[in-house]
């Protein structure tokens, strides 16, 4: 890979609450080259919406980021001030949120809040933006495109919703889309559709992507690439067949293994057995020993680096699995 | 021997309501009030045996929780019966249904909302047991059993819900449906919201007690994997109807309804990366309010023709214990893109 688009060196970001400070993100890695698309995948609690948010700079008080680079083209933008942040949201930079439902504003018209980005970040006249408009809602799915911009909201079904998202994000042309568990709130067939559609305006746009989701089943059938966090860390990376064919992590096993098998009769689901711990308390050592069949005194002891391993993974692990192997 | 839950021509349908001047129509006639309602089940039919899981599958507003909660008579349904072990329990009052809910009780998907934050844990799972009792006595040592049956321990009984994790909740909210000692359990999503680790804890912590106990459940799921992995027998719903049903393995390796295939092929799947979906749905369900003509599915069927619009197909008993509801059983050479 030549020069990634986006480099994330040791990110941290914290949040000090009155119950203790939350290590959210705990120094994650990863890069993304153009035209990729790179699946983040964890748990509730995994820290893996924070690392969006701090990619936009969009942590508010008491959180912040705490150190590490956030590398878009070589410009580090963990320190780049409001002013450059406000210029690549949206445009370099743009984001679809999980709830269609509250990610538009229900006040304004549909065409109104998709001008908005054109007016911002474009010279371009009203006559241009509004066929701009027009033209991405079209390439969206939407029909009678020109008529549904005086549409508000609330006369978009789930799925027509996020696809409007979908068309405001892209509309300014942006080099990395952030997608936050995009097709969560959305039916199956709708998923489909709009996983599809997303997709393919990445591999024409040659714009990349980084698609949160806890669905490794999406992932598996969207990314090129999978970073796992567990509390805030990245405890396995890889090319996504080799990481979901054969992983190195436990963790990483065990999520796949809680998914039902159709293939396999057995009657129990092998499952991770606890819970995820207190991020405020994390215990010393590994953070996924007290739940991993394999831990041992050494792994409450150290805590383990993420390393190479088989293949193109990288894991965070003092045992881990072979291929094939189970924990 | 009868079947542990009946439902025969299940229907279930709400008035929108609204102000007189939403509901006011204009036409040639005159000036009138319409009286929208929503067809959220349009008779539904389907058995479940003893210690047998029956799962409903389909998308968001297609009736199946409706189903669910017409079924523990949270709604009353409009028409059709319910029969729990043998007994129709369709229009009954609230209390005659009392002794219903000792052999049926309902888990729900919110474990968040479907506790009440002010009773202590052990007060929340002792209750369906008072009311069907009206005795304290040996409450406590039951309570303190079902807690430790569902992986929770006697501590836990004097918390208040908040303190515990969703996996947690979904434990004591199991532990309540349990009480009673119920034959039939309806579950309404009871792993949607949690975590994919913790959905394995709870799917096995569910079928060992289907297996202790000879429960038989009604399972609500928009998850396929899940649902392949728990049920017997699965039903496909849309838009209120029940348009398949068919054991599980016949359902998953020969789907026939053509929104069931688009339905299979939809799913995203780990291990299955292959290729392109058998059929590509396009369009969205259409409105409840206003049902289409013919078959519910005709609007964004591949296959439909002029008689999908006109003449509604009724659900057909075909090979394997497979049942479905389309006119392309009669003219198969139709079934190609």
């Amino acid at each position: 890979m030549s020069t990634p688009l986006l480099s994330v060196r040791g990110l941290r970001t914290r949040f000090d609450t009155f119950a203790g400070t939350v290590r959210a993100v705990d120094g994650v890695s990863f890069d993304i080259g153009a035209g990729e698309v790179m699946g983040l995948v964890g748990e509730s609690g995994g820290g893996k919406s924070v690392v969006g948010f701090s990619i936009l700079g969009l942590i508010d008080p008491p959180g912040q980021i705490d150190g590490g680079q956030i590398l878009l083209d070589g410009e580090d933008l963990a320190r780049a001030p409001e002013r450059r942040l406000q210029q690549v949201r949206g445009r370099e930079i743009a984001m679809v949120f999980q709830d269609p439902m509250t990610s538009l504003n229900p006040l304004h018209t549909v065409g109104r809040q998709m001008d908005e980005v054109l007016r911002l970040h474009t010279d371009l006249g009203s006559a241009a933006r509004r066929e701009a408009c027009v033209a991405m809602l079209d390439s969206v799915g939407i029909s009678r495109a020109s008529e549904r911009l005086g549409a508000y909201p609330h006369q978009f079904s789930g799925g027509m919703r996020q696809r409007v998202v979908i068309a405001i994000a892209l509309l300014a042309g942006p080099r990395l889309l952030i997608a936050d568990e995009p097709t969560t709130a959305l039916d199956v067939t709708i998923q489909a559709q709009i996983l599809r559609l997303m997709r393919r305006q990445i591999e024409q746009r040659g714009a990349a992507m980084i698609l949160i989701t806890h669905d490794l089943a999406v992932v598996s059938e969207m990314a090129d690439h999978v970073t796992v966090l567990y509390c805030g860390r990245v405890v396995e990376r890889g090319a996504t067949a080799e990481l979901v064919r054969a992983p190195a992590h436990p963790y990483t096993r065990g999520l796949i293994d809680s998914i039902p098998d159709p293939t396999d009769r057995r009657t129990r689901l092998r499952q991770i057995p606890g819970t995820v711990p207190d991020i405020r308390n994390l215990p010393a050592g590994c953070n996924f020993r007290g739940r991993c069949p394999r831990a041992q005194d050494r792994c409450a002891r150290e805590e383990p680096e993420l390393v190479a391993q088989r293949g193109t993974l990288f894991a965070a692990c003092h045992y881990p699995l072979a291929p094939g192997e189970t924990p | 021997m009868t079947a542990m839950l009946e439902v025969r021509d299940l229907a279930m349908e709400f008035a929108v309501g609204g102000g007189l001047f939403d509901r006011l129509r204009i036409d040639r006639g005159g000036v009138r009030l319409a009286n929208p309602v929503v067809h959220a089940v349009n008779g539904v039919s389907f058995s479940i045996e003893r210690g047998q899981v029956m799962a409903l599958v389909g998308e968001s507003g297609c009736g199946k929780s409706t189903v669910a909660k017409a079924i523990a008579r949270i709604h009353r349904p409009t028409a059709g019966e319910i029969r729990i072990d043998g007994q129709d329990i369709a229009s009954l009052g609230q209390r005659a249904l009392l002794p219903v809910r000792a052999r049926m009780q309902m888990i729900f998907q919110d474990p968040y909302a479907s506790l009440d934050p002010r009773q202590r844990v052990r007060d929340i799972v002792a209750e369906p047991l008072l009311e069907q009792r009206g005795s304290r006595r040996g409450v406590a040592e039951e309570v303190a059993a079902l807690l430790a049956r569902v992986g929770l321990n006697a501590e836990h009984g004097g918390r208040y819900p908040h303190q515990f994790s969703g996996g947690q909740r979904q434990r004591i909210g199991i532990a309540r449906a349990l009480s009673v000692r119920p034959g039939l359990i309806v579950a309404d999503e009871p792993v949607s919201a949690l975590d994919v680790s913790i959905q394995a804890q709870i799917l096995n912590l569910m079928m060992d007690l289907r297996d202790e106990f000879g429960l038989a459940y009604l399972f609500i799921s928009h998850d396929l994997s899940v649902v392949h992995h728990i049920a017997d027998h699965v039903g496909v719903m849309y838009l209120g109807f029940l348009v398949e049903t068919a054991p599980r393995d016949a359902l998953f390796a020969t789907p026939r309804h053509p929104y069931t295939r688009a339905l299979l092929s939809a799913a995203p799947s780990i291990r299955d990366r292959s290729g392109t979906p058998e059929i590509e749905l396009v369009g969205e369900v259409p409105s409840a309010l206003d049902l289409p003509s013919g078959c519910c599915f005709h609007t964004r069927c591949p296959f439909a023709w002029d008689r999908c619009a006109a003449e509604r197909p009724v659900l057909r008993d075909v090979d394997g214990g497979q049942a479905v509801a389309c006119h392309l059983l009669d003219e198969p050479e139709r079934d190609r893109p």
